[in-house]
């Protein structure tokens, strides 16, 4: 139990400091987070408007298999994007492993089915008012769309915090496809693997503290921005 | 208003300079597979910036278990390997996947157990210890991940002439590293085989009072022997086979095998360097 | 100057849940600058008919002629004139103002745009600098009904659909809303359709009553409508049983029993028992109200018979004669075969 109570002084230590491995390390979580966040958001976003708003023939089945991949093993994307980056895949000339780019791939891959699903289940939800309201304002369908979009923006918001929350703990891809390099490619969480593996579990608190409080700043910046 | 837009600013500029980072050229620059052992102690951490120096060569390493490292090799995605399997790394050579072989180091194995030693094993030979351990059925540890460690438990197994007990229930395989595997031993009270650079950093978070102790130990059979391999460039043209080449002559060079000579863990020598 | 054509026409209207049909309307004709009032209970199939009248469904069969000439849902130019204001208002999630100008902008109309809110604002009863500001769900459930209001009347419509206005409001909203409305036909020509199941509130505003059930337009003028459960007592006649013990025979059906109709007309008034002993119904009430009928002179006689309520039309003279007023009582009259069955 005592490691618990080291490992809180420890972070604040970490912190404080300007622990050189510690900040490289939270700075790389940050960039490749945020970068698959958004690209999962441009990926995810119009995919889940079409499978939410239109009706057409096998939507069904497409929310079935979007609701499936909501529970892809982290490990398994890992294993796959690494298939592919490698130098022997189809994208090995591309040399994206070991880097971050090849990171956020990987974890676009693992964000996307859960911003298309969120925002596909978002606007399913709309008010069937809302777009005979729209009609009879005289809205064509691109006002439709838009007006439709920004009505949901705090649905889309929420499907952007659960995609950061999940890119930002998984551990998987980064570990995987990043290799966990020292000063290039180490992420919070892949640190925190190596300090539990090196049996410096204080060190591996203090790091998940660490990981907590980034999820804090960010969750508090987006729920400022609903507030605009 | 006026903050979402410096919000979104922020956002997008994080944004570009992920994409920018990886997009810078790397020159002179080696990528390394290597196991856990020489990661989690601190050898190369230590060692690394002195190669850097002194060749210019800039060195980055990913740390995962010899199985993975030798794979990532055969796949063309590292330069060079620091491994620790030898009879894994001549199949390696003979397939066409690696081309030169150097030994640089060993540290050694030891098997660790209980201090009360239940089975009685303290002081025999490591076959005899293992045929003791089979006979009363006392708990045994195994990492189970087909790591280098790993492979050299199974080999010391089928040196004492005995079949791989995986399917007795004396004996646990974690699928975890190796400092988590001890700890598996220290709470059920059973014996395992550690490399002495683990054990060592073990005994320091047991703060000198371990209560596993080291049993068995001196073998020849328990040495460990790392080599530097470099990849074939008829199966990886990629790969920077000159630097890889570079590398493995620093590792074995005078001022290197003194750096390895002279560095220690909590106090304890780790390595004993061994090029020729 | 009145345009040559009348704003509506419908012919033989059909449409289609499924396989349920919700509304059947041979023939419909809605003057420019008139006032109609839907009646009818919930599922009668007005909020269908608001909804092809507003062009934003397209009915399953049948045709509309707007102005004259025949139109199709979801044209842009009907659009721009056209709005319905729907039963459950949808207000944007944004401010009062912003929620206002929404159909101008897509109009690409900006211009002197706060003093069209203060207008459209006080049209409504709302104060521009107490609420343009406002976020959607700082409102009251009328004030929204009314901002939702303000939304249709700045945009100066052809035509104003309005779905159940008052269903959820407070009497002050109730009142601005009709209000609003009747300013709207008399300051632009606007034509107005409104539907509500507050019977005395659309006499009040309306120029004729459509009755609608089940999906039919079965008379104009507002009726009486009597629904079920019906007692079986004999082959030709069923009876309606109230629970204070009062009954209402009635003529069966020759098909099947669906709603009763009573035509106003039929309905005669009296403080006692009438002599006439083949007047078969003879029931007692309450005046609930009385009210004056747009332009025709005559009044409304709104009477409850225990749970029912019962709409009769008189002349001044039988008001003065029996010095009728809101609580007397009184005894209504009808024939059993007085009956018209939808």
């Amino acid at each position: 139990m005592d490691f618990i109570v080291a490992g809180f002084i420890k972070a604040i230590e970490l912190l404080i400091s300007g622990d050189i491995s510690t900040w490289t390390a939270v700075w790389a979580t940050l960039k490749v987070s945020t970068c698959s966040m958004l690209m999962s958001i441009g990926a995810g976003l119009p995919c889940g408007f079409v499978l939410g708003f239109f009706e057409f023939k096998g939507k069904k089945h497409l929310r079935t298999l979007v609701d499936t991949l909501l529970a892809l093993p982290t490990v398994f994307v890992g294993l796959a994007v690494y298939a592919v980056i490698s130098r022997q895949g189809p994208l090995g000339e591309l040399g994206l492993l070991f880097t971050l780019t090849g990171i956020a791939i990987g974890q676009t891959i693992l964000a996307f089915p859960i911003v298309t699903a969120i925002t596909a289940s978002t606007i399913e939800n709309i008010d069937y008012d809302l777009k005979l309201t729209l009609v009879s304002l005289g809205a064509g369908k691109r006002h439709i769309i838009a007006t439709c979009l920004w009505e949901v923006r705090y649905g889309i918001l929420a499907a952007a915090v659960t995609a950061y929350g999940r890119v930002l703990t998984e551990v998987g891809i980064s570990m995987m496809v990043g290799g966990n390099i020292k000063y290039h490619t180490r992420t919070v969480t892949t640190a925190i693997a190596l300090e539990t593996n090196k049996g410096l579990f204080a060190d591996g608190i203090a790091l998940g503290l660490v990981l907590i409080t980034i999820a804090f700043i960010v969750n508090l910046s987006l729920s400022f921005l609903r507030k605009q | 208003m006026n903050t979402k837009k410096i919000f979104i600013s922020v956002i997008s500029a994080v944004f570009f300079m992920v994409l920018a980072t990886s997009a810078q050229a790397e020159t002179k620059s080696l990528m390394m597979a290597t196991t856990t052992s020489t990661d989690n102690t601190g050898l190369l951490e230590y060692l690394i910036p002195h190669f850097e120096k002194e060749t210019g060569i800039s060195l980055k390493w990913t740390a995962t278990g010899t199985g993975k490292a030798l794979k990532l090799g055969q796949n063309c995605d590292v330069d060079v390997l620091l491994v620790h399997a030898p009879a894994a790394e001549k199949t390696y050579i003979e397939k066409g996947y690696g081309k030169d072989r150097r030994q640089v180091m060993y540290n050694d194995f030891v098997i660790i157990g209980p201090e009360n030693d239940p089975a009685g094993i303290k002081g025999k030979t490591i076959s005899d210890a293992l045929s003791t351990i089979k006979s009363k059925g006392a708990m045994f540890m195994s990492r189970g991940d087909d790591s280098g460690t790993n492979k050299k438990e199974k080999l010391l197994w089928k040196d004492a002439r005995i079949p791989l007990p995986d399917k007795e229930n004396w004996y646990i395989q974690t699928g975890q590293g190796m400092l988590a595997t001890i700890n598996v031993a220290q709470e059920r009270k059973g014996y395992t085989m550690t490399d002495r650079g683990t054990y060592i950093k073990y005994q320091s978070q047991q703060g000198g009072n371990a209560p596993l102790k080291v049993l068995v130990e001196g073998d020849t059979i328990l040495l460990n022997q790392y080599s530097v391999l470099t990849l074939d460039p008829g199966n990886c043209p990629t790969a920077k086979y000159d630097l890889a080449l570079k590398f493995s002559d620093w590792m074995a060079s005078q001022n290197a095998q003194t750096l390895i000579k002279d560095f220690k863990l909590l106090g304890e020598k780790l390595f004993i360097p061994n090029a020729k | 100057m009145t345009p040559p054509h009348p704003a509506y026409q419908l012919r033989h209207i059909q449409h289609y849940y499924g396989d349920k049909k919700v509304l059947d309307i041979q023939d419909l004709t809605i003057e420019n600058g008139s006032i109609t009032g839907l009646i009818g209970p919930n599922g009668s199939g007005k909020s269908t008919l608001l909804k092809i009248l507003a062009f934003a469904l397209r009915p399953t069969r049948g045709q509309i002629f707007y102005n004259g000439r025949p139109e199709v849902p979801f044209s842009q130019t009907i659009r721009s004139k056209v709005t319905l204001l729907t039963q459950k208002p949808y207000l944007l999630k944004r401010t009062v103002f912003e929620n206002i100008v929404y159909g101008l902008k897509i109009r690409r109309d900006d211009n002197d745009l706060t003093n069209r809110v203060k207008k459209a604002l006080l049209n409504v009863g709302l104060d521009y600098n107490r609420f343009a500001a406002r976020k959607w769900h700082e409102l009251s459930g009328g004030e929204a009904q009314r901002v939702a209001m303000a939304a249709r009347l700045i945009l100066k419509p052809e035509i104003l659909l309005l779905d159940e206005p008052i269903t959820s409001v407070d009497t002050k909203s109730a009142k601005l809303i009709r209000q609003a409305s009747l300013n709207a036909r008399d300051n632009w020509g606007t034509t107005l359709v409104i539907a509500s199941h507050d019977v005395q509130w659309l006499g009040s505003i309306s120029d004729r009553q459509l009755a609608i059930f089940n999906g039919t337009i079965f008379a104009t003028g507002m009726e009486n409508i009597i629904t079920g459960p019906f007692e079986k007592t004999g082959k030709k006649t069923i009876v309606k049983a109230l629970d204070d013990g009062q009954r209402i025979r009635l003529k069966a059906p020759a098909q099947e029993l669906g709603s009763a109709i009573i035509r106003k007309q039929n309905i005669t008034i009296g403080l006692e028992q009438h002599p006439d002993k083949g007047l078969d119904n003879q029931l007692s009430g309450h005046i609930v109200s009385l009210m004056l009928e747009n332009k025709s002179g005559h009044i409304m006689a709104t009477v409850a018979i225990h749970d029912l309520t019962l709409i009769t039309r008189l002349s001044p003279d039988q008001i003065s004669r029996f010095n009728l007023y809101p609580g007397k009582s009184v005894m209504l009259g009808f024939h059993s075969t007085d009956v018209e069955w939808i």
